[in-house]
């Protein structure tokens, strides 16, 4: 069985009555597990054609963005750490079928667009037919390795982040495009000062550093407090060894990307540019 | 006999304007077969179905590397609805064994298999779906047997031995000159080790075709790079004869080497001949198809190089292993090319090279693109970086210095005559110096820019007396064009336009009047593979004697038709006219009449065959290993990002003598294809085992690279005529990727003082190095 509602009321219908139904949005992460057969769904529920889970908007203090606004959307988007880890993901053609909202609930420790969230901080919209909606906070979202806060019969309806905050963005990964992260990190000086710090890839979800984040409240950002919530970053990703890349590299990558992000919005603020290759870039 | 001739109405006074020469060689006719490529119309081997196909196959694969097979139970797959059969090596009625010059490998595995992706059985079903579903029921029962997963592995006291005769496949030497004294003599030794990856052929198309035996012919279609080849080993390994195996090949999306072993033919043949009358599909998806087919080698290098004081080189000792794999493929001939590229276009006069050849449980190891070559090239120039720091020498200098002229021997002691190396690096290094080197000024502090350069050789065709030849035919067609037969295998690098542009340009017609059928083994004489860099050579050459045969006829009837000498005639534009009277002429469609009245066949065929000379057993010397030899020279300009190890390629500059371009365009497209494909190799891709296991199969995490991550290809196609040539072509398929990797990894040396020696240069390794480098410990 295959549903495509039009609108959410009845999305959240289907999805109280068919709790085994394969739920996306996009289907970019589904299609590829079906392919390499890990993933046998016998119906599903696409979002995909939900006019009001496309739109992105703001009310001055935030920016509130529909679970099925696509990597293509978010390419756009002011915010630079959502805008550039957008436009990281995968090539022109998955990002304009990939969503946030999908991105979430698959909760890949490889998320690109939940790395750049997590850093900015926010909260998430879960809503059901049954019990309405509720708001959770980004960083209570994720449980486990691909264990989420929504529930069976809930559907992610909306992405809440602050308007305002300053971020950087940077993977690493084996090519240029279509490329999943060895690692990446986001990072995000907010309007209050405080800072987030989160990263790909180097554990089972996508990870935030809070003892990193303490220290760098203690301010101002000079290049001996970077360091020292480098080191605190070292020691809170937990990255294992796979086939891709060793744990070694990856814990020394969050401490490098740290470093270099945060050190670039102490020196330009709103204006740098991190991107690795475009300072250097020959003419 | 007088003929009768069809002249007697024939106007003589021109109606139109007979346009001017245009010379076919050299230009950029466009593809024959690019407008439908590019609108899907094309029919590669996975459009042929399922439309196409009655039934469809799927075939059972060990999921052990090495282990002997108890028992083959295919009954919870019979039962399968939509099943037709299940066959396994009993049901083969041939020799059940394939293998391009050595015959080791089974079709269906009878006793034992050797590779997690050796095929056990055959499945045939109504529907795609139930032939899956029942290829997973087939159970196979296993006695396992200790896994050889690596070359040390192998080589260690107590292996186990994949045959009894040992790990030990072959070896192939060079000997030449005193090496020991000239290393006791030599003002300054190098030593370094390398280590290249197993790589994948990563083809777009992946194996997919038809097959249908109608009582008296098995006819395939299914992509190879030999056809004529391939009907010779599927009638023997299925037991019936050859004349009644037609292959035909389907539009092909690359094959780098990959396509030259047996995939899905014998398979499909062997459905077909159980099930008569209809016709089989079968298709590998990506992840089968890069389980099942033979790699790159991955070598270990060991390099000595000795120079005197002036840095002129006295010596080279070279040792390489091997990873073969669990089957010979094409091995013997890789390790022998590895051995006689050495030391590449470069002077030595002492050289000690010892190949070995090791079997492992990994996949099969065989052709692809470079074919050995490819993988010293990393060696001789990684060690000319290396013997220049050493000897505080200037890169260039070095190399130009000990670079071969016309006359000088290389590692086979042939003698080259058409040795333009030299113009090749400075071709590539003047198109580098036109624009400002922008170094590292103003580069934040975890960035490093750098430039290198590589000069490589490349031996074309089979060579060392391996029997290389091609036949082809040209007709004239009753409208005046012409049409050009050959068994080539046109997979993506140009052979059709390259055919049709080279008997086009000798019969002087347009090339809208040409016309081609290749690789189909009914229609077409055989034309050898389509590898080796060879076919312009080979095949062109044969299309171009054919031409010429059928020129002197045309000469003859146009002579006797326009009152002139044969000698007199002009062919132009699809007319022949006098020389000195362009009104006197006729069109060539008026010519095919009166030639067939005046009892002309208007066919011509063409043999190319030329002799190479088997090595020397013991020395691996030859005076003539390969037929002709090709040149290149690469520049590259690489940005590192010391800190996270990134490289990113930032200018890449590529020269290659290609004797002539037929067709330069396609010659560009070649060049700025191996250059990628280099890059891959330098930077991104390796398959990764396992124990015997492939753990990237498949396009998530074997990287190849997008067009992000390759610069502008600045391509300089040198021509000089190669005398031996068709216009004095030779070819360009392999060196342009054999350039690209040392070039890579010779700018990522110059960026960071770091040599790399181990392949692919990801981000992580070139971090490893770094840290290294500045004494930081790097757990391993």
């Amino acid at each position: 069985m295959f549903h495509q509602p039009v609108d959410i009321e009845t999305a959240l219908r289907l999805r109280g009555e068919r709790p085994d139904a394969t739920v996306v949005n996009g289907c970019t992460d589904v299609s590829v597990a079906r392919n390499h057969g890990m993933l046998h769904p016998r119906e599903v529920i696409d979002l995909s054609r939900i006019a009001s889970l496309k739109t992105i908007e703001h009310d001055g203090d935030n920016l509130l963005i529909g679970a099925g606004a696509t990597f293509a959307q978010l390419g756009k988007c002011h915010l630079k750490a959502l805008r550039e880890a957008a436009l990281s993901v995968a090539g022109p053609a998955i990002r304009n079928q990939g969503t946030i909202g999908g991105n979430l609930v698959t909760a890949s420790p490889a998320g690109d667009g939940c790395v750049a969230l997590l850093a900015m901080g926010g909260d998430v919209e879960l809503a059901s037919a049954a019990r309405g909606s509720r708001w959770v906070d980004v960083r209570a979202f994720f449980l486990g390795y691909r264990k989420t806060e929504l529930a069976g019969d809930e559907l992610v309806t909306r992405v809440r982040v602050p308007y305002n905050p300053v971020t950087r963005w940077y993977k690493i990964g084996k090519r240029g495009a279509v490329n999943i992260s060895l690692v990446c990190a986001a990072v995000a000086r907010r309007t209050d000062g405080s800072f987030g710090l989160a990263y790909g890839c180097v554990g089972p979800i996508p990870l935030f550093a809070p003892k990193a984040e303490r220290v760098l409240a203690r301010g101002p950002l000079t290049d001996a407090l970077i360091a020292e919530a480098a080191d605190v970053v070292e020691s809170e990703v937990a990255p294992i060894d796979d086939h891709r890349g060793s744990a070694d590299y990856r814990r020394a990558m969050c401490r490098t990307l740290t470093t270099r992000l945060l050190a670039d919005i102490a020196k330009n603020g709103d204006q740098g540019d991190a991107d690795a290759f475009s300072a250097g870039a020959a003419a | 006999m007088t003929p009768q001739s069809t002249k007697t109405d024939a106007p003589r006074t021109p109606e139109v304007t007979i346009p001017p020469a245009d010379h076919l060689v050299g230009k950029n006719c466009k593809r024959v077969d690019g407008r439908e490529k590019v609108t899907g119309l094309a029919m590669y081997g996975a459009d042929l179905f399922p439309q196409a196909a009655d039934l469809f196959a799927k075939v059972v694969r060990s999921e052990e590397a090495h282990a002997d097979i108890v028992k083959i139970d295919t009954s919870a797959a019979l039962a399968v609805g939509g099943v037709l059969g299940v066959y396994t090596h009993a049901d083969v009625g041939g020799t059940n064994i394939h293998g391009l010059i050595r015959r080791d490998h089974p079709a269906l595995a009878e006793k034992r298999v050797r590779y997690r992706g050796d095929a056990i059985a055959v499945v045939v079903a109504e529907s795609e779906r139930s032939a899956e579903a029942a290829r997973d029921r087939v159970h196979v029962e296993y006695s396992p047997l200790p896994v050889v997963a690596t070359m040390e592995e192998a080589l260690s006291d107590g292996a186990p031995r994949l045959y009894p005769e040992g790990n030990i496949m072959g070896d192939k030497r060079i000997r030449r000159g005193d090496v020991d004294a000239a290393l006791a003599a030599a003002h300054c030794v190098v030593t370094d080790t390398f280590h290249t990856q197993t790589v994948d052929h990563a083809f777009l198309d992946v194996e997919a075709g038809t097959g249908i035996w109608d009582g008296h012919t098995l006819t395939l279609n299914a992509p190879g790079q030999w056809v004529h080849e391939e009907r010779r080993l599927i009638a023997l390994a299925l037991g019936i004869p050859v004349e009644q195996v037609r292959i035909i090949q389907p539009v092909t999306g690359g094959a780098f080497g990959g396509r030259e072993d047996i995939s899905i033919q014998i398979y499909l043949g062997l459905a077909a001949l159980k099930h008569p009358g209809k016709t089989i599909g079968l298709r590998y998806d990506r992840a089968e198809s890069m389980r099942a087919r033979h790699k790159r080698h991955a070598l270990k290098i060991e390099y000595t190089l000795a120079a005197d004081r002036e840095g002129t080189l006295t010596a080279a000792r070279i040792t390489v292993h091997s990873d073969e794999g669990a089957y010979a493929s094409t091995g013997i001939a890789v390790m022998r090319k590895a051995a006689s590229h050495a030391t590449g276009p470069y002077r030595v006069p002492a050289i000690e090279v010892d190949v070995y050849g090791v079997h492992t449980n990994n996949n099969p190891t065989g052709a692809m693109r470079g074919f050995g070559a490819c993988q010293m090239a990393i060696a001789y120039e990684g060690m000319m970086d290396r013997l220049a720091d050493a000897l505080e020498m200037d890169r260039v200098a070095l190399r130009k210095r000990n670079m071969i002229v016309p006359g000088d021997p290389v590692t086979t002691g042939q003698r080259i005559d058409n040795a333009s190396v030299h113009e090749c690096l400075d071709a590539a290094l003047a198109k580098f110096n036109e624009r400002p080197y922008p170094g590292n000024d103003g580069l934040p502090p975890h960035l490093r820019r750098g430039w290198g350069m590589s000069a490589i050789c490349f031996g074309l065709g089979y060579g060392d007396g391996f029997p290389d030849c091609s036949r082809a035919r040209v007709e004239i067609n009753p409208d005046g064009g012409a049409t050009v037969y050959t068994g080539g295998v046109e997979v993506g690098q140009g052979l059709l336009n390259t055919m049709m542009q080279i008997a086009g340009e000798e019969l002087g017609l347009p090339f809208e009047k040409m016309h081609v059928v290749a690789a189909d083994t009914e229609l077409t004489d055989e034309s050898g593979s389509s590898s080796a860099t060879r076919q312009t050579y080979f095949t062109g050459n044969a299309v171009r004697i054919a031409a010429s045969e059928l020129r002197e006829q045309i000469l003859d009837v146009a002579g006797k038709w326009l009152n002139v000498h044969p000698h007199e005639v002009t062919l132009q534009q699809g007319w022949a006219f006098e020389t000195a009277n362009d009104a006197n002429r006729v069109s060539m469609a008026r010519l095919y009449d009166e030639g067939l009245a005046r009892g002309y066949s208007f066919k011509a065929t063409g043999l190319f065959k030329p002799r190479t000379v088997p090595e020397v057993h013991g020395t691996g010397q030859s005076p003539r290993a390969f037929i002709t030899y090709l040149f290149g020279a690469h520049v590259s300009q690489v940005l590192v990002d010391i800190e996270t190890g990134e490289v990113k390629v930032e200018r890449h500059i590529a020269a290659h003598d290609v004797g002539k371009a037929i067709n330069p365009q396609s010659v560009e497209g070649q060049i700025v294809g191996g250059v990628a494909q280099g890059l891959g190799m330098a930077l991104m891709e390796e398959v990764v085992y396992k124990k015997g296991r492939i753990l990237n199969a498949g396009f998530t995490d074997y990287i190849i690279p997008t067009i992000k991550d390759l610069p502008p290809v600045e391509a300089i196609i040198i021509e000089h005529d190669d005398p031996g040539g068709p216009f004095g072509a030779h070819g360009v398929g392999e060196p342009p990727l054999i350039g690209a990797v040392p070039a890579i990894l010779s700018a990522i040396y110059d960026a960071t003082g770091v040599a790399p020696d181990t392949l692919p240069v990801t981000p992580e390794r070139m971090w490893r190095l770094l840290r290294m480098r500045d004494g930081v410990p790097v757990p391993v």
